[in-house]
């Protein structure tokens, strides 16, 4: 049997349910936006047996991680404003996390929440320099004259958050986050002189950014030509909606793509977005990875039939 | 974007040129749009792809400079190129058409002459996931009925995307019930209400929701239907990968007629089988069932020379000639050796096919 854990409006999980019921009823799927009822997980000296959603786990050849997580709490637990809230989820956590690996232990599994909630961006950028990708130079500092003579070294110098994108809502207004920005003269010097840790890096002069999809070991790149357009040259997502940033399908250089493989390998990931720039001389530069990254829009404008190729992996291999 | 002299261009992979007898198309399947270019240009691109502009302005001995310019200056503003000095890490696009599912749509059409079970249709359809479905009606109907209908696709958790209502207009439709139908059930995308006192259109309250239509024309019967028009073409990469080996009208798609029998399309004379008789899958068993679905643009005369066949609609029911099974649709005005547009019903040329399927001039609607 397959398991997909995916959400119920994720235009991913629904294309690829299509593809993996048109080729065997033996899949189940379970959504981030339910309940899901954890029935037992059950340890003894002798065994490890859990049942999920009434699905004996040890029927289950492969789980396919899609998206968010299962949700043991019932509906009626999730007041997002209590502190009782807080800490149930942080027990859910834990469990989910210690499923994960049990799960992992005997079957496929592909996806993960655990390296998606747990994605440090600091981790993966040493891992890409190790396998010998190029990063940006980065600086993680909580020193205003540490973050000035970064920011002098460099024609320009970008910021990003380190884990989370600001989301904080208070009662009249709220805070989120602006993605990548490209820090002025002028924020510095309003600056205190200590503040919260905050990541810098130099600013890439990108020729175009590189989006690699992956699933296990098939690589799916898809250029995003964003140079000409300074609504997007610095963070694509900062979209422009009248003349979207053309989309075409690209290959990686063989080296490259070996070092990526490695990068993948290296990572323990099994499926995920890598977010790469090419820079003016051609040289590639690592971003960040994410492990639960879109992939609906690599597919739709390349036509990759990605999620037909994940239904075939799922069933047939 | 500027102009590179010296730096291999590149098209833009899901931008597709497409030649036509006298003038050819940019496909912006990315954008959704469609640009109109002399077969020159074609020619220019499919030949020097991958080439600078100094290479293709040497190739024609520098005759036409001036011409090479403006034809590049054109492919930048519409960003339909770029330059790039790694021209090989950019592949072609495939071409790959490929459906999950063996219905995607359908057609009902419900009229005086036979009652069938509309849920039972939509059971039937949600079983072979079907996901967009066009009911029409050619009989009175209130707004109870259509708003059953719909909470029925609810109930039964139904694989219908999207459903388009045709329907003779009564004063039972107020505006506002429809905006708030549409609303409360996002799959219901649209609403065209024929007979109509005036022609209007309103457009959707989101753009998640559907829209309305008024429409002043009288719609007796399935006559109607098989209109080719450029409001109808649809620019994406669905659609033209589809429509370069399958029909565009009739791939995937399954019918009932007024009397419940089950085609290819209600206005096509063959059915292969009954409502109440048979089942879905049942008809898709008859091999000759998807005899038309392989029926493509390259392959029926006058379409195969339209820079628009990858993005345009079909016809098989109404043809110029009834008994080629090639033959141009017969209501397209357009003429793609002339590159003009006329009023399909004005042709003396398509008189006889007129005569032949009994049609009246003003029973189209778009």
């Amino acid at each position: 049997m397959i398991l997909v854990i995916g959400d119920t409006n994720d235009i991913t999980t629904n294309i690829a349910m299509e593809w993996i019921r048109h080729y065997t009823k033996d899949v189940k799927r379970i959504n981030f936006s339910g309940y899901t009822p954890l029935n037992s997980l059950k340890i003894t000296n002798q065994t490890c047996t859990s049942k999920i959603a009434c699905i004996d786990t040890s029927k289950v050849e492969k789980i396919w991680h899609r998206r968010g997580s299962m949700r043991f709490l019932p509906s009626t637990l999730r007041n997002t404003t209590s502190s009782l809230y807080t800490y149930l989820k942080k027990e859910e956590d834990s469990l989910l996390k210690s499923l994960e690996d049990i799960l992992g232990e005997t079957k496929e599994y592909i996806g993960s929440y655990h390296k998606e909630v747990e994605n440090y961006k600091i981790d993966y950028l040493l891992k890409a320099k190790d396998c010998g990708i190029r990063i940006p130079d980065t600086l993680i500092t909580t020193s205003k004259k540490e973050l000035q003579s970064f920011f002098n070294a460099y024609d320009q110098i970008i910021t990003k958050d380190i884990r989370y994108g600001i989301k904080i809502k208070a009662q009249d207004s709220g805070m989120y986050s602006a993605g990548t920005f490209v820090v002025s003269e002028d924020m510095i010097t309003s600056m205190k002189e200590h503040f919260a840790p905050t990541l810098v890096q130099e600013k890439i002069d990108k020729k175009y950014e590189i989006r690699v999809f992956f699933f296990k070991t098939t690589l799916y790149p898809m250029a995003i030509l964003s140079q000409n357009d300074t609504k997007t040259s610095v963070d694509y997502r900062n979209y422009n909606r009248e003349k979207p940033n053309r989309n075409v399908p690209v290959l990686l250089p063989k080296h490259i793509e070996q070092k990526v493989l490695n990068f993948i390998k290296r990572s323990r990931l099994s499926t995920g977005s890598i977010d790469l720039i090419v820079d003016r001389s051609d040289d590639y530069i690592f971003l960040e990875v994410n492990p639960q990254g879109q992939l609906d829009w690599v597919s739709k404008h390349c036509n990759y039939y990605i999620e037909k190729n994940i239904a075939e992996y799922l069933v047939f291999k | 974007m500027k102009v590179e002299q010296e730096t291999p261009f590149k098209l833009i992979a899901n931008c597709i040129p497409v030649k036509g007898a006298k003038r050819s198309s940019i496909c912006d399947l990315h954008r959704g749009s469609i640009q109109l270019i002399p077969n020159d240009l074609y020619e220019l691109i499919k030949k020097h792809e991958g080439n600078t502009i100094i290479e293709i302005k040497k190739e024609y001995n520098h005759k036409y400079d001036t011409v090479i310019d403006e034809y590049f200056e054109f492919l930048i503003e519409h960003e339909f190129i770029f330059f790039t000095a790694t021209p090989e890490l950019f592949p072609k696009m495939s071409m790959e058409w490929q459906s999950p599912n063996e219905i995607t749509n359908a057609i009902i059409d419900i009229g005086r002459s036979y009652k069938y079970d509309i849920f039972k249709v939509l059971d039937g359809l949600t079983n072979m996931n079907c996901k967009h479905v066009e009911l029409r009606f050619f009989r009175k109907i209130d707004f109870d009925e259509i708003e059953t209908t719909v909470k029925h696709l609810n109930t039964i958790k139904s694989s219908v995307l999207s459903i388009d209502f045709t329907i003779p207009f009564s004063k039972d439709f107020d505006k506002k019930k429809v905006q708030d139908l549409m609303y409360n059930f996002p799959r219901v995308s649209s609403f065209r209400f024929y007979s109509a006192p005036e022609k209007k259109f309103i457009p959707p309250i989101d753009n998640k929701r559907g829209y309305i239509i008024y429409s002043n024309q009288v719609l007796k019967n399935v006559k109607c239907c098989g209109l080719i028009d450029p409001g109808l073409f649809s620019v994406n990469i669905k659609t033209f990968t589809e429509s370069l080996k399958h029909n565009s009208c009739l791939n995937g798609k399954i019918s009932i007629d007024i009397d419940g029998n089950i085609k290819n399309c209600p206005s096509m004379k063959k059915s292969f089988g009954h409502i109440d008789k048979n089942t879905f899958e049942e008809v898709l068993e008859n091999k000759n069932y998807k005899e038309y679905w392989s029926i493509n643009k390259n392959q029926i005369e006058t379409c195969k020379d339209c820079e628009f066949r990858y993005i345009c609609t079909d016809c098989r029911a109404y043809v110029e000639t009834p008994k080629n099974t090639f033959s141009k649709p017969l209501k397209c005005g357009y003429d793609p050796y002339e590159n003009t547009w006329e009023d399909w019903d004005k042709n003396p040329l398509k008189q006889e096919a007129i005569n032949y399927y009994g049609l009246e001039p003003t029973e189209s609607i778009s």
